[in-house]
């Protein structure tokens, strides 16, 4: 009789442990393992899109949301010579760039519509057009700690038709826990910019 | 004897300079070979952005020339050359004013100088570019140097290595100059090797460049100023036709003759110089490349505390391709590399910058 309560005992335990299982800890462990699996969302590639047919972009003047000046011109600065230093694109010179905002008369640079992507194109004898927001851009503050911080916007655009063909975002710095406990104020702002603009490129190339 | 040999090298190098005037001049007597070349000292221009007393260093600068066994045109007859030529730019000089100036002068080449800082509240501090641009058309650098000096560089066991006084350090800063002049006509200066902490932190050489192994003529642009200091842009100018011109792959053309040919063209660089304007500068100036670029941060350190910081980036354009073929991004602060003591620190942005240019400036001839 103590055997068979026992084993009832347990079964009713099991029995609820599968229930447990099956309910809650299983879609979790599976909600875990698909978000490790899936792709970021902070990219996006044209799937009908060559991108090897791509060999002269422009970068236009970066949109600034931070409150300090100048910082979009520092990231554009970084992010051209990177751009330019892995040898597979042609990036126009900015004064070039200039030249053609000039000539198609671009009201707001930073975000130009489908139509004056396209005649920025012919102006501009390029194959691409890339438009980019600082979205911060400085020092954060939380509590004592101190540390940091960048966060980027870009999206590519193919010439011929205005149709966006690349995004990507980046958020690199912030303050992490070396900096609660130790203090320091993190990394200084052109090494977080390179990072940043180094896993931009990543995300072009790579997605 | 060392004062006789750089006076000989001086002769030996200005010794092209004014070929063409020359030939309508009657034949020199062995006396006049003999004697020293005649310099004509401008006007200190002033980068500073505060004021400075550039009388008195054009005027120091003068007597240790004179000392050296140079001779100096006088005031007089410089100032009606400038006012009845209309010469403005004291920072530079173009072909025609520099041949005009032989004509009427004599004057066998002209030493044009250049005020970067100048701060007299201790520490005290001082940076001079200094060049001798030969009075031919066009004109050619023959030397160019820069110093840049802090009071507090080298305080010493007990401080005693101290400056306080500004005049002491312009003294200083002036003798360097005119040391260094004698050394490079005499062929006894060495250019220091670039330091691996100062290297861009990003580049790209085109293989363009790399094809062709011959001695590019470059024309260096103002650089676009985007950081808070005043003429950041003609600053830096000066640093790379310095770097560059110590380089045997490049010959420089004199900042002077290509402000004049951007204001012919009257070109406007709005974030840097357009295509259309590179080709029109290629083709009146006649070089193979065209370098530009765009100044961040050009700071001193405010006081004893702190570290000059500079951030930069260049962008040179090649005449066969009429593309970028070298593109670089640097930053440095004076105390990068600096662990203990203040062991090779470097206290003022002008001998950062110089530093910089130096490393991009090797990068690009190799």
């Amino acid at each position: 009789m103590r055997v068979y309560q026992q084993a009832l005992f347990y079964r009713i335990i099991i029995g609820e442990c599968n229930v447990w299982l099956k309910k809650i800890i299983l879609p979790i462990v599976l909600a875990f393992l698909a978000a490790c699996t899936a792709a970021p969302l902070t990219t996006y590639h044209d799937a009908n899109m060559d991108f090897g047919s791509i060999q002269t972009v422009a970068v236009m003047p970066f949109a600034n949301l931070t409150g300090h000046t100048r910082v979009e011109d520092r990231v554009r600065d970084v992010f051209m010579n990177m751009l330019l230093a892995t040898a597979s694109l042609y990036v126009l010179p900015p004064g070039e760039v200039a030249r053609g905002i000039s000539r198609v008369q671009l009201v707001d640079s930073t975000a130009p519509s489908a139509e004056e992507i396209q005649k920025l194109g012919v102006a501009l004898a390029a194959d691409a057009v890339i438009t980019g927001v600082v979205r911060e851009y400085g020092e954060v503050r939380s509590g004592t700690a101190s540390s940091n911080v960048i966060s980027i916007g870009l999206q590519m655009m193919e010439v011929q038709t205005g149709r966006v063909i690349w995004t990507g975002s980046t958020t690199k710095g912030g303050i992490n826990m070396k900096d609660r406990l130790l203090g320091g104020g993190g990394q200084p702002m052109n090494e977080i910019t390179e990072e940043a603009v180094l896993e931009l490129i990543h995300l072009l190339y790579n997605g | 004897m060392a004062r006789r040999a750089t006076l000989l090298a001086v002769l030996v190098l200005l010794c092209g300079c004014g070929a063409a005037a020359r030939q309508n001049q009657p034949d020199k007597t062995a006396a006049d070979t003999n004697a020293p070349p005649l310099l004509a000292v401008f006007p200190v221009q002033n980068l500073s952005g505060t004021p400075a007393p550039l009388q008195k260093i054009r005027a120091t600068l003068i007597d240790l020339l004179q000392q050296q066994g140079f001779a100096v045109l006088d005031d007089k007859t410089l100032e009606s050359f400038m006012t009845g030529h209309r010469v403005r730019n004291v920072g530079g000089i173009d072909g025609d004013t520099a041949q005009a100036l032989h004509q009427e002068t004599g004057a066998e080449a002209t030493v044009i100088t250049t005020l970067e800082l100048y701060v007299e509240q201790f520490p005290p501090k001082i940076a001079l570019t200094c060049r001798l641009v030969s009075s031919s058309d066009p004109p050619v650098i023959r030397w160019i140097d820069n110093v840049g000096l802090a009071g507090d560089e080298a305080p010493g066991l007990l401080g005693l290595g101290l400056i306080e006084q500004a005049d002491a350090l312009r003294d200083k800063a002036l003798h360097t100059l005119v040391a260094a002049l004698r050394e490079s006509l005499a062929g006894e200066r060495e250019m220091p090797a670039a330091k691996s902490r100062f290297r861009p932190k990003l580049a790209f050489r085109s293989p363009t460049m790399e094809q062709e192994k011959r001695k590019f003529a470059v024309a260096v642009l103002p650089f676009f100023n985007l950081s808070d200091r005043k003429n950041g842009g003609e600053i830096m100018v000066l640093h790379f036709v310095k770097e560059l011109q110590n380089l045997p792959d490049f010959e420089v053309v004199e900042p002077g003759v290509v402000f004049k040919e951007l204001l012919r063209f009257r070109v406007i660089m709005d974030d840097g110089i357009s295509l259309p304007s590179a080709a029109a500068i290629f083709s009146n100036l006649n070089v193979d490349l065209i370098l530009s670029g765009k100044i961040l941060d050009y700071q001193d350190a405010q006081g004893p505390w702190g570290s000059p910081y500079v951030d930069f980036s260049t962008v040179m354009f090649f005449n066969n391709s009429r593309e970028i073929v070298w593109a670089s991004k640097s930053y440095n602060k004076g105390s990068d590399g600096v662990f203990f003591f203040d062991v090779g620190r470097v206290s003022t942005a002008n001998d950062v910058a110089s530093q910089m240019a130096r490393s991009v400036a090797a990068m690009m001839a190799n």
